[in-house]
């Protein structure tokens, strides 16, 4: 386990961290110190120092790991729901009404999704809620087809026509028989959708279109540390390496479920 | 001396030997089949030497006199490309798809250093491999071909550079059985005609009987007998190759005793299904048109046909697990609706079982889930522990152990899953079972043992079966009547015994003259 899932304990010992610091560190990620402003690494009680106003730099990190990982789960999770709700239900009914619903999906993909997001805030205004919706929008459209063509293949398979012979509710074959046996490759593809919502969480942020603060996310981390990055580029290399081993390591073990389920 | 023979060769895979001390002989113009089921190293034991497989061949194996086993992998090349050919089962996915059938077939003649043959050239090697319209074929892909066109292709491109020797796996194991015999009789006559030499490799008996000249036959890696074919199929000497050429049916071996059929139990009238053709353009695809024919209590009904010719399509009609868009299902009178309007007293009258014995059963469920499904919708006044001893007593009934309840599918072998898929049919109580292929996927001596299970659930309960099959001599062995399909049409129908003996129609006569 250790030896073969090292990126998958990297991550969860990452996410433990991010979960325990707040209750270890005197600071939280909000509180401004108003005596150690700028204070370079190892002084005091602030480990990697503080931010130009003050902020204790460890809490930020950790805020911020919370704040993506979390939108990026939920988003994952609300695209898995989605997508094999509306893939399965394609799949299922097919001919038409799957022409027409996988239509809609290739419509969605087509539109230009930053663009509208960015409307969204414009109107709206910033809030965490909008950039679910603005991930969610677009990251069901994969898992739709993937669960969709799973469905195709999976319903033609003796054994759903003779759990039909044997009198099965079509809603009970959908849950009993056809959901168990594309689990796997839908866990799969969330392993996937995560470091990519991870990815799109960062660039909002960056492009400050991402959660208010003094909330944070590895994303705005990663903006102000650059902004400040001549001074201390310590502001920066922290979020920056941070998100590029969450992103690796919950790349590289999605890619291994996925081969093993296809 | 002999065009390629093998001596104690061994094949080993990742330090597992999985062939032991094979030895056969190849003459020229002679054929050698091996026979075996599967997993018994009979692929590994034809393709090993020539380096085209993961395993590594060790012993002697000499080739127009070059020692295989000692060559360079650079001669071994050589070899495939100047003294062998190769033909292999799939015939789609043996032929590469980008290229039209003229491309194939000049770089297969091109291989052994041959000069850019002319196109009427080309056009005459289709036409030896009994390709009509060859001129037209040159400039076809693989995917516009039939199966037995594209395997006649192969053959082309296999000799089309003047082996000495052919080597041939499985060729006829994905064709219809009509085209077996055609295919069977083409190699012969390249044989007779080039001075061949022909190593076959085949699971069925039947299919090289008449056609063989050497017999070997093998089991779990090792040769169990061989000798001149005639005298191996006529007098085996091992129990293994007793069992085997029992369990191959034939036409001319004597009539089983079955049981005696009561009254009408199904009957269709005018039967059509017609499916949408995909997309959203307009028009259908007829699969089936005006069948209409019935089954009696006990009776079992054949209904034989090449793939393509409606058999299944019927069947699953007839299930209730496929559309029906004409005409009418009648059980003792009383009509049967398609699909899903089928209510569960109709559903517990028909059972299926399938093709693909792995296929039909959920592989995230156990065993005993699986038998038990029907009774959950069929028969929801019984208690679970009732469904469970049910279940157990099914099992017993396809003889098979008690343990295999907390089995998952992965871990049954074919011949197994085939009986659970059969418990499943039989748990409720159905008064017909629709066989769908039951026994082609599987090995010649499990296909056999399935028959016999069939033949005696249809004694003890008074079942009817409706075997549908490409392969008549099997059906022969369980069936009192049988159907003939071509087209979505059914062309002949009559006593089995009767139509074997007297077929009128040419798709009859081209299915029986195959087995």
């Amino acid at each position: 386990m250790l030896k073969h899932h090292f990126p998958l304990l990297l991550v969860l010992a990452l996410v433990m961290l991010a979960l325990l610091l707040p209750f270890l560190l005197p600071w939280s990620y909000h509180e401004i110190d108003w005596d150690a402003v700028r204070a370079p690494a190892f002084s005091g009680s602030h480990i990697f120092g503080t931010d130009e106003i003050g902020r204790d730099r460890l809490a930020r990190l950790a805020a911020g790991t919370r704040v993506t990982l979390m939108v990026a789960i939920a988003a994952a999770l609300v695209s898995l729901i989605v997508g094999i709700a509306w893939g399965a239900t394609a799949g299922w009914i097919g001919g038409r009404v799957d022409e027409a619903m996988m239509r809609i999906v290739d419509g969605l993909y087509a539109l230009p999704f930053m663009f509208i997001v960015i409307l969204l805030m414009v109107v709206f205004g910033r809030s965490i809620l909008l950039v679910f919706v603005g991930i969610g929008l677009v990251e069901w459209l994969t898992m739709a087809r993937v669960v969709r063509g799973q469905v195709m293949a999976l319903k033609q398979r003796p054994f759903i026509l003779a759990a039909e012979a044997a009198g099965t509710p079509a809603t009970t074959i959908l849950l009993r028989h056809i959901l168990p046996n594309i689990a796997g490759v839908a866990l799969a593809y969330l392993m996937l959708t995560v470091p990519q919502v991870v990815m799109v969480e960062s660039f909002l942020s960056f492009l400050g279109l991402g959660v208010q603060e003094p909330l944070t996310s590895l994303g705005i981390l990663v903006k102000e540390g650059a902004d400040d990055m001549d001074m201390t580029p310590l502001g920066l290399a922290l979020p920056g390496i941070l998100l590029v081993v969450i992103l690796v390591c919950l790349t590289v073990e999605g890619e291994r479920l996925r081969d093993r389920f296809s | 001396m002999s065009l390629y023979e093998i001596r104690n060769m061994a094949v080993t895979i990742a330090e597992n030997r999985l062939v032991e001390d094979v030895s056969l002989i190849v003459e020229a113009g002679h054929c050698t089949a091996i026979i075996g089921a599967s997993g018994s190293g009979k692929s590994l034991t034809c393709l090993s030497p020539f380096g085209l497989t993961p395993g590594a061949a060790s012993g002697t194996m000499i080739l127009d006199g070059i020692d295989l086993g000692r060559a360079s992998s650079a001669q071994i090349r050589d070899i495939r490309r100047r003294v062998a050919g190769f033909i292999f089962q799939q015939p789609l996915t043996a032929l590469t798809p980008h290229l039209t059938v003229g491309a194939q077939l000049q770089e297969a003649t091109m291989q052994a250093g041959a000069a850019r043959p002319s196109r009427r050239e080309l056009a005459r090697k289709l036409e030896r491999v009994g390709l009509s319209r060859a001129n037209e074929r040159l400039d076809q892909f693989p995917h516009r071909l039939s199966g037995g066109e594209r395997q006649r292709v192969m053959i082309a491109a296999a000799i089309a550079h003047d082996p000495k020797l052919l080597v041939a796996d499985e060729p006829t194991s994905a064709l219809d059985a009509s085209l077996r015999g055609e295919i069977m009789v083409l190699l012969d006559e390249l044989r007779a005609e080039k001075g061949l030499g022909l190593l076959l490799v085949s699971h069925d008996l039947a299919s090289v009987e008449g056609h063989a000249d050497q017999l070997v036959v093998m089991d779990r890696g090792e040769v169990v007998e061989c000798g001149p074919a005639s005298q191996v199929i006529a007098s085996p000497e091992e129990d293994y190759t007793r069992r085997l050429v029992a369990a191959t049916p034939r036409l001319q071996e004597p009539a089983p005793a079955l049981s005696r059929p009561g009254a009408t139990l199904l009957e269709t009238r005018g039967l059509g299904v017609a499916f949408d053709r995909p997309g959203w353009r307009r028009g259908k695809i007829r699969a089936l048109a005006d069948a209409s024919f019935m089954v009696r209590q006990s009776e079992s009904v054949a209904i034989v046909g090449g793939s393509g010719s409606g058999k299944s399509t019927l069947g699953r009609a007839i299930a209730g697990i496929g559309p029906v868009t004409e005409g009418e299902i009648l059980w003792q009178g009383i009509g049967l609706p398609e699909r899903r309007k089928r209510s569960l007293d109709m559903r517990k009258l028909i059972q299926p079982v399938f093709q693909d014995p792995v296929a039909s059963l959920d592989p995230h469920w156990q065993v005993r889930d699986i038998v038990a499904e029907p009774l959950r919708n069929l028969r929801p006044d019984l208690a679970e522990c009732e469904r469970i001893a049910m279940a157990r007593q099914a099992l017993s009934d396809v003889d098979l152990a008690e343990d295999f309840l907390t089995r998952l599918p992965a871990s049954l072998s074919g011949g197994q899953a085939q009986r659970v898929a059969i418990a499943r049919a039989i748990i409720a109580s159905p008064q017909l079972l629709v066989l769908d292929e039951a026994t082609s996927a599987l090995d010649p001596l499990v296909g056999a043992e399935i028959l016999a299970l069939l033949v005696r659930l249809q004694g003890e309960n008074g079942l009817s079966l409706l075997f549908i099959t490409h392969d008549i001599a099997a059906a022969r062995r369980l069936c009192h009547r049988v159907l003939v399909m071509e087209e979505g049409l059914i062309v002949e129908a009559g006593r089995m015994q009767e139509v074997i003996d007297h077929p009128r129609h040419p798709a009859t006569q081209k299915l029986i003259a195959a087995s």
